[in-house]
């Protein structure tokens, strides 16, 4: 056993767990190891919370105790932002039609659907993750929304052409006017599932849930409309996505420096009483 | 700064804390003292290693409390409770980290610098944790603090740091690294100091 076997131990080794034989043997042995397993199980006596700071803590929490209900469980959440962003599209494409279905290639159903339901899966279940503090995330939260929009126009730029068009911007409108408040009814119950949650990166998940409720009306649009223009779809159709996105990193934004201010204010009252 | 406080067993303080934590939900009148008990002593200590002085320790101390009271409803009964705290905590360290700055920007500098107060020879201790990490990039001493004084393990700080396992361990590794180069160095120090 070297030192380089000792610094791995040292990393994997489960906390407060005891050393082996052999590694005790090491230790005893060799001078930089005994330092550096010495130094890091020795602390400063002075740096334990002061009795004082505990009582505020504790009398400022005692004040306001009440029992509360734990978040649903992730698999609750997960089917519960799946099943509202089903109903919308399912809704919204029964008011309007499914009219791009009929001119679609069978490749482009299964590839721009296939792609769109992984997003959202995806989406919904990164979301579920940071209504939590301390889960961990198979793709960074700050990643995905990127990801997904990088994946999404990639998808629609290789599988539609590019064509000029007359009245771009006016049909790019109208199908804008259809997406936004279908993204708009969706964002209501995601927010109402999701409101108790979410507490670490509210921008963030705020993003994400803007993105998500912005893919209800992509989705919708994309079973609906059957101008099949790459550039139509990717202004007007994923940029309902877009916009949902953004709108919803400006509002965690908004909801983070409220809570923020909240907690401060909490903690001010708090100095103030033990003034008192 | 005085050393000489064995870390016995940080784990063993965190037994018990999954089931206050569930009680404390509850709004069991016995379990935010026992949390705070429990757990303050190495939540200070996460942010002492990573904030200069006692008393904005103190306030982030504080700070984290009345978050977590705030969201304790987001705590899931049977899940892991150290990566939650721990996730909170860092939160709050980043924010407090925002605010300093912020308020640091607004200070208008002074001429002349105040006197530093000497601090008197002490004799030669060896190096206690908070000296050795204070060294350390800001990832790495994140990552060291959570193991070594809050107990985590590897897969709780990959939780709490919203980050992955073999990042945590490359972190730790890199960590152990640099303080045995800090400490070999301070030995020689030490060396030619008792040979001049």
């Amino acid at each position: 056993m070297n030192c380089r076997d000792i610094d791995g131990m040292l990393v994997e080794r489960p906390p407060a767990s005891p050393f082996s034989a052999e590694v005790e043997d090491h230790v005893r042995g060799c001078m930089r190891c005994r330092a550096l397993v010495s130094a890091l199980g020795t602390f400063a006596p002075g740096d334990l919370p002061s009795p004082a700071t505990l009582r505020q803590i504790e009398s400022g929490i005692m004040s306001d105790l009440h029992p509360v209900h734990p978040v649903a469980p992730r698999l609750q959440v997960f089917a519960a932002l799946i099943a509202v962003f089903v109903c919308v599209v399912a809704v919204g494409v029964y008011r309007l039609g499914a009219f791009a279905i009929a001119v679609m290639s069978p490749l482009q159903v299964s590839v721009i659907f296939g792609v769109l339901a992984v997003c959202t899966g995806l989406l919904a279940s990164s979301v579920v993750q940071q209504m939590v503090p301390g889960r961990r995330h198979r793709i960074p939260p700050r990643l995905l929304p990127v990801g997904i929009m990088v994946a999404l126009g990639v998808a629609i730029a290789v599988l539609f052409q590019f064509q000029q068009e007359r009245n771009f911007w006016a049909r790019d409108w109208a199908c804008l006017k259809t997406g936004i408040p279908l993204g708009a009814i969706a964002a209501v119950p995601f927010w109402l599932v999701l409101r108790r949650g979410a507490i670490l990166s509210p921008s963030m998940t705020g993003a994400a849930t803007g993105l998500l409720a912005g893919l209800v009306g992509t989705s919708a649009l994309e079973l609906h409309c059957p101008n099949l223009h790459a550039g139509h779809i990717l202004v007007s159709h994923l940029g309902v996505a877009v916009l949902g996105a953004t709108v919803g990193f400006f509002t965690g934004i908004l909801a983070d420096t409220r809570n923020t201010r909240a907690v401060w204010s909490a903690m001010r009252r708090a100095d103030e009483e033990t003034l008192r | 700064m005085k050393c000489g406080v064995e870390n016995v067993g940080a784990r063993q303080t965190f037994v018990a804390v999954d089931r206050w934590m569930e009680r404390y939900q509850q709004a069991d009148p016995e379990a935010p003292a026992a949390l705070i008990g429990a757990l303050s002593p190495a939540l200070l200590r996460f942010f002492r290693s990573q904030v200069a002085s006692r008393e904005q320790a103190d306030d982030l101390l504080q700070e984290t409390w009345l978050r977590i009271h705030r969201v304790r409803h987001t705590y899931r009964p049977g899940e892991p409770v150290l990566p939650w705290i721990y996730a909170i905590a860092r939160r709050v360290r980043i924010d407090g980290y925002r605010r300093t700055r912020r308020v640091a920007a607004h200070e208008v500098a002074m001429e002349t610098l105040p006197e530093l107060p000497v601090r008197p020879e002490q004799p030669h201790t060896r190096p206690c944790f908070d000296t050795l990490v204070a060294a350390l990039p800001d990832a790495q001493r994140e990552v060291l603090t959570m193991l070594k004084v809050g107990g985590l393990s590897l897969e709780e700080v990959a939780c709490a740091t919203s980050s992955t396992v073999g990042a945590v361990k490359q972190k730790a590794h890199r960590a152990y690294q640099r303080l045995r180069q800090l400490l070999q160095a301070g030995a020689e120090e030490d060396r030619e100091g008792a040979s001049q």
